[in-house]
């Protein structure tokens, strides 16, 4: 399909050579007809003297070549119009003029057949190779006469005429064609200045507008184009403000709750301390207590950092990680029965240390929520441009069309179960908030089914920039180890 | 133990539960509920270890911590709402030790301010005689807590000492942030490796000739940090 601009600067070359080429044949024409129209007119006013005057001067009239020769016709003819003259006295034996030897022969037939019928008639004829006019007649008693006319003049302006039109011609065409792709622009200008703004809008800048000068139906367009636009845009902002409110209520609420909440966390722990020294019936309560406190940490802790992310003020703290390092030290500290599996060379990427513990570290709270006492696998794999590390729990896995929302917030795989009254309950937020960590990250988060039952969660990460080698064998020369087993760690 | 405490916190309710649970747990407590009161009680008192809300009203915790670190180099462990605000890495450069987030459980609590108490007795080397060490014009004295450069006594809050002794004993030896924060601050699970970065920093600008151009303490890029060899 060519574009609409290819296609008007085509259309715009073909106009331009028809319109060139009509006027050149119809000047040519004119031209032409004039000038020859002009050579005939004095030639036939020529031929009348030669035959009305010149001729009847000479009695008796020449009857064969040598006569005619002797007449001094045809010097007579030469002087008065510049013209040869070939004499045809029927026997075979014509008058010719010295230069044309074979002039009789050269004349059309069909010339000869209407001076044979004694009617004035020419032709126009190349003689002994020189363009020519040729006009003929027969008097009453005496030879056809044939006047050649030299047309040399007339051929040599109508020949500049059509170098000159051709050149002409090819010039303008060549013009067009070098101007019909900005010209096709010019008027294209505001359908492409409409495209421009309208992609500006769908990539989210509604600030985009196109300009209204121009000619009438293109400024209208353009008008109504940001009259849309306008409309857009109000209802977008509203929607933002409205939204930005509720979330901002969000945040505020839950950052009001901190301070009553950190005393309610502090004093429940207090009195978990001595929970056995009080009468059962209130130990229970206590415990409860406990646990309900903890609950509720888990879920403002969770609420207000997913609302940070509502507000957009996340930013990433970027630094050089050894992947290997971070994935040891996580699983040693949130889940330690979970295998580790390491490739031989470190990982080291440019990413956000803390960020990317949050993520692991709620992918391994959910394994060991969903999946309790299954055996979890913890990889990390290079790939092109990152890495991913993989956790796969032999777990119960989650129903197909439920993998579609495990990162949505709040969502539990099993709607009778609300967030649980054990310890350290989930909020329903831990894979919705790694989802945005990962997002952040420039990294993504994927979910699916196992194939022996479980389920495989693979968060990727981008290598933002490599690692000079040199450091690289720096790390390694210098820690052999690699990353420090937890046992030694938990122990100092 | 009776190490004395100095604890500064608006909110009464979590200054008092936040008192019994440290008194429960060995400590000698005095409270503060604003900047002001904070500064004039640790100036009679000379705690050994200040807990410092950042959020104070009339004046700023953060102000309160710099007017402290101007005159000391006693531990001061942060109380901030929130762990990833500016307040923690300025409060960290304006030289906290450590920090605790709100909400917290008072073990918890209990566990940092005793991590920051702690801050490694002198090192005995076999014979129980602490080593002295050095660092290029750096000179270490584990056993009197001291450091000097060129002869000239450099003052280094303890967690800077800690972090320059663990550091120095293994001269070209990568130490990783992990290790340093459980050797350094006591975490013996993840903590925050911006607590090394920043002590790394305000470590250099006591001891570095030229902080941008370390050559005393240098980064291994992706891992941690180690001391010079050949200094």
């Amino acid at each position: 399909m060519r574009s609409l601009r290819t296609r008007l600067a085509l259309t715009l070359v073909l106009l331009v050579t028809l319109t060139v080429a009509a006027i050149g044949i119809g000047v040519y024409a004119f031209v032409d007809a004039s000038l020859r129209d002009r050579l005939v007119a004095d030639a036939r006013q020529q031929a009348d003297f030669n035959l009305s005057v010149l001729l009847p001067a000479i009695q008796p009239q020449p009857a064969d070549r040598a006569a005619f020769g002797a007449s001094g016709l045809p010097e007579q003819f030469r002087l008065r119009g510049d013209a040869d003259v070939i004499a045809d006295f029927g026997d075979g034996e014509p008058w010719v003029p010295a230069r044309l030897p074979r002039a009789l022969d050269e004349v059309p037939p069909a010339l000869r057949t209407i001076v044979g019928r004694g009617e004035l008639g020419y032709a126009w004829q190349p003689m002994g190779g020189e363009p020519s006019l040729v006009v003929g007649a027969r008097p009453a008693a005496g030879p056809s006469l044939y006047f050649v006319f030299p047309a040399r003049a007339v051929e040599d302006a109508l020949g500049q005429l059509r170098l000159g039109l051709l050149a002409g011609g090819l010039v303008a065409i060549l013009l067009a064609l070098v101007t019909s792709g900005l010209i096709a622009r010019g008027i294209l200008r505001p359908v492409t200045a409409g495209a421009a703004a309208a992609r500006r809008i769908a990539d989210g800048d509604l600030d985009a507008r196109v300009p209204t000068g121009g000619t009438e139906e293109m400024a209208r367009w353009a008008r109504e184009f940001n009259r849309m636009a306008d409309s857009l845009q109000s209802t977008v902002t509203r929607l933002e403000a409205a939204q930005g409110q509720n979330r901002r209520f969000v945040a505020d609420v839950t950052h009001e709750l901190r301070t009553p909440l950190t005393a309610l966390v502090a004093e429940a722990s207090v009195l978990e301390a001595s929970i056995d020294t009080l009468p059962p019936d209130g130990r229970r309560a206590a415990q409860l207590l406990v646990a309900d406190a903890r609950r509720m940490r888990t879920l403002v802790d969770d609420l207000l950092e997913i609302s940070r992310f509502d507000a957009a003020v996340e930013q990433p703290a970027v630094q050089a990680i050894d992947l290997g390092r971070l994935v040891t030290a996580v699983v040693a500290a949130r889940h330690p029965e979970a295998t580790v599996v390491l490739p031989s060379q470190p990982v080291v990427v440019d990413s956000d240390p803390r960020r990317l513990e949050r993520i692991l570290g709620n992918l391994l709270d959910n394994a060991r929520a969903h999946a309790p006492g299954a055996r979890v696998e913890v990889s990390l794999t290079p790939v092109t441009g990152g890495a991913v590390i993989v956790v796969a729990d032999r777990g119960p896995g989650v129903a197909p069309d439920a993998l579609a929302h495990l990162f949505d917030r709040f969502w539990k795989a099993d709607p009778s179960r609300t967030g649980g009254t054990e310890p350290g309950g989930s909020s329903g937020l831990g894979l919705a908030i790694a989802s945005e960590h990962a997002a952040l990250l420039g990294g993504s988060l994927r979910a699916r089914n196992r194939p022996g039952g479980g389920l495989i969660v693979a968060l990727s990460v981008p290598v933002t920039q490599r690692l000079p080698a040199g450091h690289a064998a720096d790390t390694r020369a210098a820690d052999p180890r690699g990353a420090s087993p937890p046992a030694s760690r938990a122990g100092s | 133990m009776d190490a004395r405490i100095l604890l500064v916190e608006d909110d009464p309710s979590i200054r008092e539960i936040t008192a019994i649970g440290l008194r429960a747990a060995g400590f000698d407590v005095s409270s503060a509920a604003d900047g002001p009161t904070a500064l004039e009680r640790w100036r009679q008192e000379q705690p050994d270890l200040v807990l410092l809300d950042v959020m104070l009203p009339r004046l700023d915790g953060l102000e309160v911590l710099r007017a402290i670190r101007r005159e000391s180099t006693t531990p001061v462990v942060m109380l901030t709402a929130r762990a990833d605000t500016i307040d923690v890495v300025v409060g960290l450069e304006s030289g906290a030790d450590d920090y605790v987030r709100k909400p917290f459980e008072l073990p918890e609590l209990v566990a940092r301010v005793r991590a920051a108490l702690r801050r490694h007795a002198p090192e005995a080397d076999g014979d129980g005689a602490p080593r002295r060490m050095r660092l290029g014009p750096v000179e270490i004295d584990p056993g009197g807590r001291s450091v000097a450069r060129d002869g000239a006594p450099v003052e280094l809050t303890r967690t800077e000492f800690d972090l320059l002794v663990e550091l120095a004993r293994h001269p070209g030896q990568v130490v990783d942030r992990d290790r340093l924060l459980d050797r350094v601050w006591g975490y013996d699970y993840l903590g925050d490796s911006r607590l090394v970065d920043v002590a790394i920093a305000r470590l250099r600008a006591k001891i570095e000739a030229d902080p941008a151009e370390p050559r005393l303490v240098l980064t291994v890029r992706g891992v941690g940090y180690k001391a010079a060899r050949d200094a």
